[in-house]
């Protein structure tokens, strides 16, 4: 076994998916594998993403028009499906990353008190 | 197509999303079959995935709808017996259904063609002697004057015409109506003009309004045929418009004519309060009134008129009935009875499908078992196999609708012709949609047990038990004994239902009519007044007619009479007896009139019980007689013998006035309205004596065929006056056998529900003990082994299906005989509650029972204890 199982994994969130695959998409075009690679590769391993969800979540952004597809062809030279950001996905993402951060901040400060005041 | 090509895609993309990942695995050093193995892990459910993704397209109910169904469609094949035998049963269930409530439909509940319809009344008069009798006119003009609760009124009185100056001569029905009863039921004319309302009035110009059938018929649907006239009775009448097709009355109505015009015709009668025609009333309930008000206001001026003219209304009342049921008469208790019956039907149909599902539910078990176990949730399977149930449902119903359109027109019959517009008894949209309605709820009851069932079993002991019976099972067994026993119980109902009706036709078939229906034929012949405009001349007509028919060949005795039994035409008079005292002027007799030929008494074949009947002698020159019916003399003449005493029609007046008739004969009673009316007080006067009448039914006994004998009538008739017209033909076994044609027709369809429901019920228990016998093979040969004897064995099968039938009787039986007081008015001489009956019903059923164990006890005897055991 290598020693990445012994470092905690986290599920993602309902819905957190959408937001990395359009961050993922932010850097340029990219096909299903290569999304999932690099969420797992960003986020040091820790996020743990069954690949097979990516594609319910695929499409379920392809129907908003979020994304687009196309065809091309991978590293490995074999015919693959590249999925592009569009302007409509771009302003949902700044949308979502804002409202994530603010989410974040403040489960954050809820859980994490000043230490300065206990004492 | 453009789906399937989404789908080809997205599996493509995922083969080559497993494939990059199983080349890293191989750069990773990994060997080719674990990289394999670590791709698809990493993936996880391909399948899943792509259901999800599918979800996400839309329509993905659609997809497992079509699948389910492809998949129902494949498992119904696979057992043909059991696809058929539920199939079946569903159809006959729904085909009934669809079948009676066509019926009901259309006499029920289909929008009448009048505006508002449900706010019409028809109004009648009514005495405690006689019941429901028509209208005098005075009083619908006190009561149209007097009364508020009727936004308006309008009286119909039945008319008859000969229809002459065209081809060949016809007799035609109609009504004369108040001017306004068109436009107080929402209806114009096709073309041409409505009535107007000074056409009341006597001395109006004749004036008709044709039927759009008969404006067809005659006329050829000539658009230019207002403003003509038609020769009616020999006088030119104008036509002023055409009825709409639709147009809806009381019987066979060919023309409409204003009522003035009719009473310039009858100018002598129509005043008299104590000369009732046919006419009834028909009035729209002002706003805001009910029907109980209307009722209780016109009965209170009923009651006033009774006092003011007490010779004439004396105990006259007034009766209010909504216009359907007025036009439906005595049929609907009939309908409901019938689709409470098919209702049953369907309960038993259903109970049996959901039987067999049941057992066919637990030899699936383990598929359903496999199914949860590769992640089917319970709900998916739910509606799979309520989709399995729709399928059956809904081919019962497609059979169904074939047994039903065959089927609706014979029913059809049961309701009365004045409601059969449109052509008729219909599968239209409404039935449709109630049988749609019907396949949906038939798949709901007999699907919902067995879908829970299926989702009950226990995943774990269904994988490793097997085909064992298991905790599951004996809740199945249960949920089936209790289906069998419902089945038998309802069937216990529909038996004595129809058991019930088989005893009331049989003592209606025994009834003695008074008379010997068998070789007569009748025919009614209407002489126009204006041709025959003396007594004198029509008495010839009559004799001549006779003359002539006699000779005929075939013909054994033939006579000419006034309201024949079981023709529906009637007149009746008060009578005063000579020497009794004198009476309220409404308790006096009120005997039905005939006016007949010499010879009607054989040619009918009535027992003459007393004195003798008519001659050719008792004509205008002798003195008045008459014969009376045997319930009269009982009820007037107690302990005398009414030969040679003498009565009058009407009331006690001066002496030198009265004419009286000397009673020569007393004639067995007839019935006059059918085989299960009560008989009535009867009277018969020759002919030739003291009244006239212009329209007479000639009744012919042959020798041969009745029916043969029709051409020859209609040329002996034609013999005597070419011009005159012949309706009515029909063989006086027709007539009666059409006044028991409601009950023949509910005991056939009761009887084919009760057949149809035995039959099931047996299938139904037949399934269970087989279905236990089967699974208790382990069991069985146990006993055996430990020295249980065969006929022991047998004895205990046998038992198990006595005690289903045992339990549906104890069920049944009460609730049959709760039901059956609903079908009290449709029985003749039965009680509801008639122990022979009862008894029959529930030794047939306990016989079902055995005969349907039968086979199951005789496998079980045949168990080899040691095959059983191994």
């Amino acid at each position: 076994m290598s020693t990445r199982s012994h470092r905690s994994r986290v599920e993602l969130l309902q819905g957190t998916l959408d937001l990395l695959i359009l961050r993922t998409l932010l850097l340029g075009p990219a096909h299903g594998h290569a999304i999932v690679k690099a969420i797992e590769f960003r986020s040091d391993e820790v996020l743990l993403v069954e690949q097979g969800s990516l594609y319910p979540a695929l499409h379920r952004l392809l129907k908003r028009q979020w994304i687009t597809a196309e065809e091309g062809t991978s590293e490995n030279n074999r015919r693959a499906k590249y999925y592009r950001l569009t302007a409509k996905g771009r302003r949902q993402l700044q949308r979502e990353t804002s409202k994530w951060d603010t989410l974040a901040g403040a489960i954050a400060r809820v859980l994490r008190p000043v230490t300065g005041e206990s004492d | 197509m453009k789906r399937d090509q989404r789908m080809a895609d997205l599996k493509q993309e995922i083969q080559d999303h497993l494939q990059e990942e199983i080349d890293d695995n191989l750069s990773r050093g990994m060997s080719p079959e674990e990289s394999r193995r670590a791709a698809l892990i990493k993936f996880g459910s391909v399948t899943r995935v792509t259901e999800a993704t599918r979800e996400v397209w839309g329509f993905a109910w659609l997809d497992r709808l079509l699948a389910d169904l492809q998949y129902a469609l494949r498992m119904l094949r696979k057992t043909p017996g059991f696809t058929v035998v539920a199939v079946l049963s569903l159809a006959l269930g729904i085909g009934a259904n669809t079948a009676v409530f066509s019926v009901v439909y259309s006499a029920l509940l289909q929008p009448l063609p009048f505006r508002d319809a449900s706010r019409l009344m028809v109004l009648n008069e009514r005495t405690p002697n006689v019941g429901i009798i028509s209208v005098a006119y005075p009083d619908f003009f006190d009561w149209h004057a007097q009364s508020h609760s009727f936004s308006d009124m309008a009286a119909l009185q039945p008319v008859a015409f000969n229809l002459s100056g065209l081809t060949e001569p016809e007799f035609l029905n109609g009504l004369a109506v108040s001017p306004n009863f068109l436009a107080m039921l929402g209806i114009r004319p096709a073309s041409g003009r409505d009535f107007e309302l000074d056409e009341e009035k006597p001395g109006t110009a004749p004036v008709v309004m044709l039927s759009y059938a008969l404006w067809q018929r005659r006329y050829g649907a000539d658009s230019g045929v207002v403003g003509k006239t038609v020769l009616l009775d020999g006088r030119p009448f104008t036509i002023v418009g055409v009825l709409p097709a639709d147009f809806l009355a009381p019987g066979k109505t060919d023309l409409l004519i204003p009522l003035g015009v009719w009473t310039t015709n009858n100018s002598a009668e129509v005043h008299e309060r104590s000369d009732r025609g046919d006419m009834i009333v028909v009035g729209r309930l002002a706003d805001g009134v009910s029907q109980t008000r209307a009722t209780s206001e016109l009965q209170g001026i009923a009651a006033r008129l009774a006092m003011e003219y007490r010779a004439t209304n004396d105990r006259v009342g007034a009766v209010v009935q909504p216009i359907r049921d007025a036009l439906v008469g005595q049929v609907r208790p009939a309908l409901l009875l019938l689709l409470g019956a098919v209702i049953l039907v369907l309960l038993i149909a259903c109970a049996n499908v959901a039987n067999l599902l049941l057992v066919r539910g637990a030899g699936r078990a383990d598929e359903m078992a496999l199914r949860i176990a590769l992640g089917a949730t319970r709900a998916r399977i739910f509606a799979q196999i309520l989709t399995e149930s729709l399928v059956l449902s809904s081919l019962g119903g497609l059979i169904g609708f074939g047994v039903a359109f065959a089927g609706v027109r014979a029913l059809g019959r049961l309701i009365p012709a004045a409601l059969q517009h449109d052509g008729g008894v219909a599968l239209n949209v409404p039935v449709l949609v109630f049988s749609a309605g019907v396949v949906v709820i038939a798949a709901l009851l007999f699907g919902i047990t067995p879908a829970l069932h299926a989702n009950r079993n226990d995943l774990q002991s269904a994988l490793k038990e097997g085909r064992r019976c298991s905790g599951a099972g004996a809740r199945h067994s249960r949920t089936r004994n209790i289906l069998a026993t419902a089945e038998a119980a309802l069937a216990v109902v529909l038996l004595v239902g129809a058991g019930l009706m088989v005893k009331s036709l049989y003592r209606l078939v025994q009834v003695d009519p008074g008379f010997r229906p068998d070789r007569v034929l009748t025919m009614t012949l209407s002489l126009r007044p204006d041709r025959y405009s003396t007594d004198a001349a029509v008495r010839n007509f009559w004799d001549q007619v006779l003359q002539r028919v006699r000779e005929l060949p075939g013909v054994e005795s033939a006579a000419v009479a006034t309201n024949a039994p079981m023709t529906g035409n009637h007149d009746r008079l008060d009578i005063t007896i000579e020497g009794m005292v004198p009476l309220r002027p409404g308790d006096y007799p009120h005997p039905d009139l005939h006016l007949v030929s010499p010879g009607y008494v054989q040619t009918l074949g009535i027992d003459l019980l007393r004195g003798r009947s008519f001659t050719a002698d008792d004509n205008e020159q002798a003195s008045p007689v008459a014969m009376i019916n045997q319930r009269l003399a009982n009820q007037w003449f107690r302990n005398e013998d009414p030969v040679g005493k003498r009565f009058m029609f009407g009331h006690p007046i001066a002496k030198e006035q009265s004419q009286w008739l000397t009673i020569v004969g007393v004639v067995a009673d007839t019935k006059l309205y059918g085989l299960a009316n009560q008989s009535r007080l009867e009277v018969y006067v020759p002919f030739r004596q003291i009244f006239t009448a212009h329209q007479m039914d000639l009744l012919v006994r042959s020798r041969i065929d009745p029916s043969a004998l029709t051409s020859g009538l209609r040329g002996a008739v034609y013999s005597v006056d070419s011009n005159q017209s012949i309706a009515a033909v029909a063989t006086m076994k027709e007539l009666v056998s059409n006044s028991i044609a409601t009950p023949r027709m509910l005991l056939l369809l009761l009887g084919l529900f009760g057949v149809l429901a035995v039959v099931l019920a047996a299938v139904g228990i037949y399934g269970v003990i087989a279905y236990s016998v089967a699974q208790r093979t382990r069991e069985i040969g146990i006993r055996m082994a430990l020295g249980a004897r065969r006929s022991h064995v047998f004895g205990m099968v046998i038992g198990q299906g006595v005690k289903l039938a045992v339990a549906g009787i104890a069920i049944g039986i009460p609730a049959a005989l709760g039901l059956a007081r609903l079908m009290s008015s449709l029985l003749y001489q039965v009680s509801t509650a008639d122990a022979e009956t009862s008894s029959a019903v529930v030794m047939l059923v306990l016989l079902v029972a055995v005969a349907a164990s039968f086979v199951p006890a005789r496998r079980a005897t045949t168990v080899e204890p040691m095959e059983a055991l191994r």
